[in-house]
């Protein structure tokens, strides 16, 4: 009984079972979340598996004229070290929801450049490295 | 110890049969006709991230219905299309270009022409085994009352989103690549014909040449899915369309941003611009061309 115990506990740290990340709960919190007047667009899962991994990324073409809401959602109300950045299609960065050291949840841009964007998460002293992200827009 | 063990057993034992069960019916619809017998190796990472980048039909309406365009129930794809619809090819780019139509007739709150556009929907949903995917009666009871609209474009956006998401883990993006490319076509075309009808529209016309950008963006996933005639087919389509897109100029200036917290939110100054150089003419042409390609997927 010992013997399976051991491989049990190996089977589960190999396949990284520890986390236990759902971000799909976080996701589907998050939707509902976008300001009023945006249109749900894109939602995006965060699962840094328990720290081992750095970045998450995705990507979407912003287009001229409109304006985008990336919102963040994590456990607790707030970002739990979670931290979204913009960057364009040249790899320029554009923002990030690190503000002078304070973390919102929440960023929006009025697009005036048309093209692909790098929406990529990062972790900055967070506990659990998961969570959920929606972008939405309007015109 | 020992119910920890036999917790652990049936949770293994249960994820099996049910995942088989709901892949049933996708599986089986597959394998009647072409698009089943696709060649291995696709890269899937790179298809799914050029998926993720493809921007969704309803952005084009909110352009129309901000332009002050009006509402035209003529640019939608004939229910009476339905039958024709018979393989997985034909259903994948009617789903697609169906789903269009739903965002175009949801945003202008056109709940007659909405729920029209519900059994089709359906129909091919469940004729490509994804019918698992859309709640109709939720999405029909949305569709009928103007007070719901953000809910039906929320729940019906999440729910192309799943179906994507399944068809790229179950290595069948080509279904996806062409649902989005018939929901991009019929974007593109009720664009282009809104378009006519007010050639003064610089808003309109910049908006069509940068839709440059997606066209590329999704050619380069047809060389990996070409070797199925009908595909290979559609992609020499998108070709002739690309060609008339080659002398339009996106050029873009990149400017550093600035952000700053207003009210809890981080709001971002863009002080990057992109210019589009697109002639009447040049539009005039893509129009023509897009006009044969979706007479192509659609008839």
């Amino acid at each position: 009984m010992n013997r399976l115990i051991v491989i049990l506990f190996f089977f589960f740290a190999a396949t990284g079972v520890y986390a236990q990340c759902n971000p799909d709960a976080y996701t589907s919190a998050c939707v509902p979340k976008l300001a009023d007047g945006f249109n749900f667009l894109k939602s995006y899962k965060i699962d840094g598996q328990g720290g081992q991994k750095e970045k998450i990324e995705y990507s979407y073409l912003f287009t001229k004229g409109t304006q985008y809401m990336i919102n963040l959602c994590a456990e607790g109300a707030d970002t739990d070290g979670i931290v979204v950045s913009l960057f364009d299609g040249a790899r320029n960065k554009i923002a990030s929801n690190l503000i002078n050291g304070k973390f919102v949840n929440q960023l929006t841009m009025q697009c005036n450049a048309t093209g692909i964007y790098y929406i990529q998460y990062t972790f900055n002293g967070s506990r659990n490295y998961c969570g959920g992200s929606a972008l939405g827009f309007k015109k | 110890m020992r119910y920890f063990l036999i917790l652990v057993a049936l949770a293994v034992i249960s994820c099996g049969p049910s995942q088989e069960q709901k892949d049933q019916a996708f599986e089986q619809s597959l394998s009647q006709d072409s698009l089943g017998n696709l060649p291995p190796g696709v890269n899937d990472e790179f298809v799914e991230r050029v998926l993720q980048q493809i921007p969704s039909p309803l952005e084009v309406s909110a352009l129309l219905i901000n332009s002050g365009m009006e509402y035209n129930p003529e640019l939608l794809n004939s229910t009476d299309n339905l039958p024709k619809y018979t393989t997985t090819f034909k259903r994948a780019l009617a789903i697609g270009a169906y789903g269009s139509d739903l965002y175009y007739t949801s945003l202008y709150g056109m709940n007659k022409d909405e729920l029209r556009l519900i059994n089709p929907i359906k129909t091919l949903a469940n004729d490509l085994g994804i019918g698992q995917f859309f709640d109709m009666a939720t999405i029909a009871r949305l569709a009928g009352n103007r007070e719901n609209m953000d809910s039906l474009l929320m729940i019906t956006m999440q729910n192309f989103n799943a179906v994507n998401q399944f068809l790229q883990e179950k290595q069948r993006s080509e279904v996806s690549v062409l649902m989005m490319t018939g929901g991009w076509v019929e974007a593109m075309y009720v664009l282009l014909e809104a378009y006519s009808l007010d050639p003064s529209h610089d808003e309109l016309r910049e908006h069509i040449g940068e839709q440059k950008i997606i066209l590329t963006h999704l050619m380069l996933l047809y060389p990996y899915f070409e070797q199925d005639k009908n595909i290979g087919n559609l992609h020499n389509h998108l070709k002739k369309l690309k060609s008339a897109f080659d002398d339009v100029e996106i050029i873009s200036n990149f400017k550093e941003s600035t952000v700053e917290i207003i009210n809890g939110v981080g709001v971002i100054k863009d002080n990057s611009t992109t210019t589009v150089k697109i002639t009447r003419q040049q539009v005039e042409d893509i129009r023509t061309i897009t006009g044969e390609l979706r007479n192509y997927i659609l008839n």
